[in-house]
């Protein structure tokens, strides 16, 4: 099908049909509207072409009327004994023309029936009837034609004059020609004349031409209403084949146009219009040549006239193809446009009009936001008050203005729902949702800038956000594989030094050696533990699972894994819990790790033989333990530097821990939610785990 | 004679391995990649794998989840990844336990005997009255015998007690106060303090690393609990 639809053959053979199709149609469809008329008609004698050929004959009587009128008059003055050889010529050529008349109107060479009468006496002057024939019988319809004829003297002038028409004389020339003032009467003269109904080939004149094609006619319309119909319907196939491939080529997708659719589409259609109207009126003269022509006498009398009417015939198709054809080009072209659809792109006018409302358009868009107020305000007040004058009279502009205040409450509105929703959209994104999009369908126009600028900082502050994530999730990445590539020697070097251990050495300096290899591996072991657990707190790659726990319960279990430890120390722990459990929100294994860390500190950093407090106090909606212990050592650091990473009390560094400890407890404490403070007083340092309590 | 596979990596830890296990009277095979871990367990009879888990070729997850298909011989993680989901996958995958680089040897082989002695002696533990189980923890309350692996070991009366208590109910988290309450049949006011003590030498005495307790577990601000299994 898609090739048949491309292939230029099939276009060239759909043109041929199309016009050889039209051609036909226009054969059968003139012949058919020429023909009509006859088979609408009872009578042969209805036709317009009967008509005309009936006038021709009155006129051409008339004629014969007004030269024997004028052969009598010479004759008078011959007889009056002006006997010139000139007049006597004169007459003689008068009379061989009367002779011919005479034979043309004569019943052996026509169908035409005729009678002259003077009106005033009723006397016939002259008649083609037979002898005793009415001329009511003879004919079917009786035309009747009255003209007078004026004399002078005796038949001085001739004059008729047409009552119907009024033209001619007025006035008789008799004042002129008597001065004596005679009135001379004019002759009133009746010319009745008509054809009968029944004819037949015996006498071969027009009216029998006439007839006879009426004849034809009523038998053939049929045949010529079918062949135009048949046509016709081949015609409109063809016609949509050339619709159906127009723009198609084999060998693309795309719709090919041609030079055709690069013409404006309205001057292309005006003129194509223009020519198709032309051509049609064109084939409707040309039909009613042949249709008059066909029934005047000298076509009977001319041989050639049946291979006449038959070129005539087929000029007038070919104009109707051309009409057709010129049709089916302009079909063809709006098909192209349409399927590429170029149609609005093409047509000026659409051009011009879309180019003028987006101008205007801009126009209004551009304009600042204050200046569109006012304007549109004065528009509305001038219209309003326009219409408020003119509506006191009249109820149609009444009804205008309150229509005009619903479509101003309906603007309105949609500014206002457009307003709320822009509203929504900045609260949802306001309370973080930064995914959000505001929705800008069928927002007025100023309301989606602003919704737009909203979104594109929505998006950009989420592509912030994901880029964090992604440096986070890296982050994570790195410390797995850092925390691999450090605990991989780091195993060799605890287990050879263990190997060692197990040795026997002979020297025991070795001995003492292997000593510090085995306790700065194990301090190295706890550094890097520390590190890694530090560096996942303090990015937040750590997983936090926040529920209900209880704090005095914590404490309780933390206190048997340290009392020992401390007791070591000879530090006493003092603890201050409120009556019954204290809830709290938070993720029991980072908040152990908190209180671990906070209790190791005791242990490393207090002095033997003090007290540690462990006080938890709850109020407000927060928990806070605060641990307090007496340095070992001056704390000459301000309490903030002590949460730095790798700092400690004492800058020596002598002692053992990593000085990570704090900062990783306050990474945790944060992570849960919490707030993690410190404050050093003299020698009393103080840690402080705030939690959100939980009830 | 247990044979041992080590897989690792790192040859010096291997062979490091190597000499722990070699002294403590294993016999050793070696294997640098999952690969050679599943060709050695195909051509020899073993009955123990020591699997790094971050390993060229073939890793060790993906090595023990090879191995899973036809035997259930142990397989012991070493893992220089301290995530927990890392341990969590690892145990899904099949692994009966693992231990965090860098360790400590004397943790290794204590490891390595209890996972025998699970994977040969243990066997099939009759399931007699009264034999309450949980992981490699039996207690048998006729005779009032604690064994872990099969090694009996001794407890005071309370800390039998509060055994019982949790090992009854297997994965039911008990604070320090219920505990209390059922061990002691007092009321708690205040001296639950005891019972965390009791808990950390009863881990002591039941677990290879207190630190890190396998079984008796601490849930962190809630109470204790067994593991199920």
């Amino acid at each position: 099908m898609k090739k048949l639809q491309g292939s230029a053959a099939a276009k060239v053979c759909a043109w041929i049909v199309l016009l050889a199709a039209a051609f036909g149609a226009g054969i059968f469809g003139v012949q058919a509207v020429l023909s009509v008329g006859s088979v609408i008609d009872d009578s042969w004698q209805g036709s317009s072409r009967y008509y005309s050929a009936l006038n021709n004959r009155q006129g051409e009587l008339m004629d014969g009327i007004d030269l024997s009128c004028q052969l009598a008059l010479l004759e008078t003055r011959i007889k009056e004994g002006n006997i010139d050889a000139t007049l006597q010529a004169d007459a003689e050529a008068l009379r061989e023309a009367r002779e011919d008349v005479e034979r043309r109107f004569s019943r052996q060479s026509t169908w035409f029936r005729f009678r002259v009468m003077n009106a005033n006496t009723g006397e016939v002057m002259g008649s083609n009837l037979a002898e005793g024939e009415s001329m009511l019988k003879a004919v079917r319809d009786v035309n009747r034609k009255t003209f007078r004829l004026e004399n002078g003297s005796i038949y001085t002038d001739v004059y008729y004059y047409d009552p119907d028409t009024e033209t001619g004389f007025s006035a008789p020339p008799t004042a002129q020609l008597n001065p004596e003032g005679e009135t001379v009467q004019p002759i009133e003269l009746v010319l009745e004349y008509g054809v009968p109904e029944k004819v037949n080939e015996s006498i071969q004149d027009e009216f029998c031409q006439i007839w006879r094609m009426w004849n034809v006619d009523r038998a053939a319309f049929d045949q010529y209403l079918i062949g135009f119909l048949n046509l016709g319907a081949l015609t409109l196939l063809a016609l949509i084949w050339v619709l159906w491939t127009a723009g198609h080529k084999a060998g693309t997708e795309e719709i090919v146009t041609t030079w055709q659719e690069k013409i404006w589409f309205d001057l292309y259609t005006l003129v194509m219009i223009a020519s198709v109207i032309f051509l049609a009126s064109g084939t409707v003269w040309g039909a009613e040549q042949l249709y008059r022509s066909s029934a005047s006498l000298y076509t009977v009398r001319s041989d050639n006239y049946a291979a006449f009417y038959k070129l005539g015939m087929m000029g007038d198709a070919a104009l109707f193809t051309a009409g057709v054809g010129g049709g089916a080009l302009l079909l063809r072209t709006l098909a192209v446009r349409i399927k590429a659809g170029t149609l609005a792109k093409t047509t000026l006018l659409c051009r011009v009009v879309a180019w003028t409302a987006r101008t205007v358009h801009d126009f209004v868009r551009f304009l600042p936001f204050t200046w569109k107020m006012v304007l549109g305000f004065g528009a509305y007040v001038i219209f309003t008050f326009w219409l408020i004058l003119v509506g006191r009279y009249d109820g149609v502009f009444m009804l205008m203005y309150f229509c005009l205040q619903l479509v101003l409450l309906l603007f309105l509105s949609w500014w206002a729902y457009g307003y709320h929703r822009l509203r929504q959209g900045t609260k949802t994104i306001a309370r973080g949702d930064l995914e959000y999009q505001i929705d800008t369908k069928r927002m007025p126009y100023d309301l989606r800038l602003q919704a737009e600028d909203l979104n594109n900082i929505s998006v950009g502050l989420s592509g912030a956000v994901e880029e964090k994530m992604k440096s986070e999730r890296f982050k994570a990445e790195l410390i797995t594989n850092v925390s691999h590539d450090l605990k991989t020697p780091l195993t060799s070097i605890i287990n050879y030094v263990n190997l060692l251990k197990s040795t026997e050495q002979s020297d025991p300096k070795a001995v003492e050696y292997i000593e510090v290899l085995d306790r700065k591996s194990q301090r190295l072991k706890k550094l890097t533990e520390d590190l890694v657990e530090a560096s996942k707190a303090s990015t937040g790659v750590l997983s936090v699972c926040r529920e209900k726990i209880g704090m005095s319960q914590l404490i309780d279990q933390a206190l048997a894994e340290w009392e020992e430890k401390l007791g070591d120390r000879r530090l006493t722990l003092v603890t201050n819990l409120p009556e019954g459990e204290t809830w709290v929100y938070a993720d029991g294994r980072h908040l152990w790790r908190v209180i671990d860390n906070l209790l190791s500190n005791c242990a490393k950093y207090a002095m033997e033989g003090t007290r540690v407090y462990l006080d938890l106090e709850r109020g407000k909606g927060q928990v806070v333990l605060a641990v307090k212990n007496i340095s070992r050592e001056p704390l000459n650091v301000p309490a903030e530097r002590l949460m730095e990473r790798f700092v400690r009390g004492e800058e020596s560094r002598s002692t053992e821990g990593s000085g990570l400890g704090l900062s990783i407890a306050r990474s945790l404490t944060e992570l849960q939610g919490g707030s993690f403070g410190l404050a050093v007083d003299g020698d009393l340092f103080k840690a402080m785990v705030t939690l959100p309590q939980a009830n | 004679m247990y044979t041992i596979l080590i897989c690792d990596d790192d040859r010096d830890i291997v062979s490091a391995l190597d000499i722990y296990l070699t002294s403590e009277g294993y016999q050793t095979l070696k294997a640098y990649n999952g690969r050679e871990a599943l060709r050695a367990s195909e051509s020899h009879e073993i009955h123990l794998i020591l699997m790094d888990i971050m390993m060229p070729e073939l890793d060790g997850i993906r090595a023990t989840a090879k191995l899973r298909e036809g035997s259930n011989v142990p397989i012991i993680l070493l893992t220089a990844k301290s995530e927990d989901t890392d341990k969590i996958l690892g145990l899904n995958i099949g692994a009966d336990d693992y231990i965090t680089k860098p360790f400590n040897p004397l943790e290794v082989i204590a490891r390595v005997k209890s996972q025998l002695r699970r994977y040969t002696a243990l066997g099939g533990a009759e399931k007699g009255p009264g034999l309450i189980t949980a992981g490699p923890i039996a207690m048998d309350d006729a005779a009032k015998v604690v064994t872990v692996d099969g090694e009996p070991i001794s407890l005071t009366p309370i800390e039998y007690n509060i055994l019982k208590l949790l090992l009854s109910h297997p994965g039911q988290v008990f604070s320090s106060a219920q505990i209390y309450e059922q061990v002691w049949n007092d009321p708690a006011y205040g001296s639950e303090n005891t019972v965390a003590v009791h808990i950390r030498h009863l881990r002591e005495k039941i677990e290879i690393n207190p630190a890190e307790p396998r079984y008796l577990k601490v849930v962190w601000g809630l109470g204790y609990k067994i593991e199920k299994g």
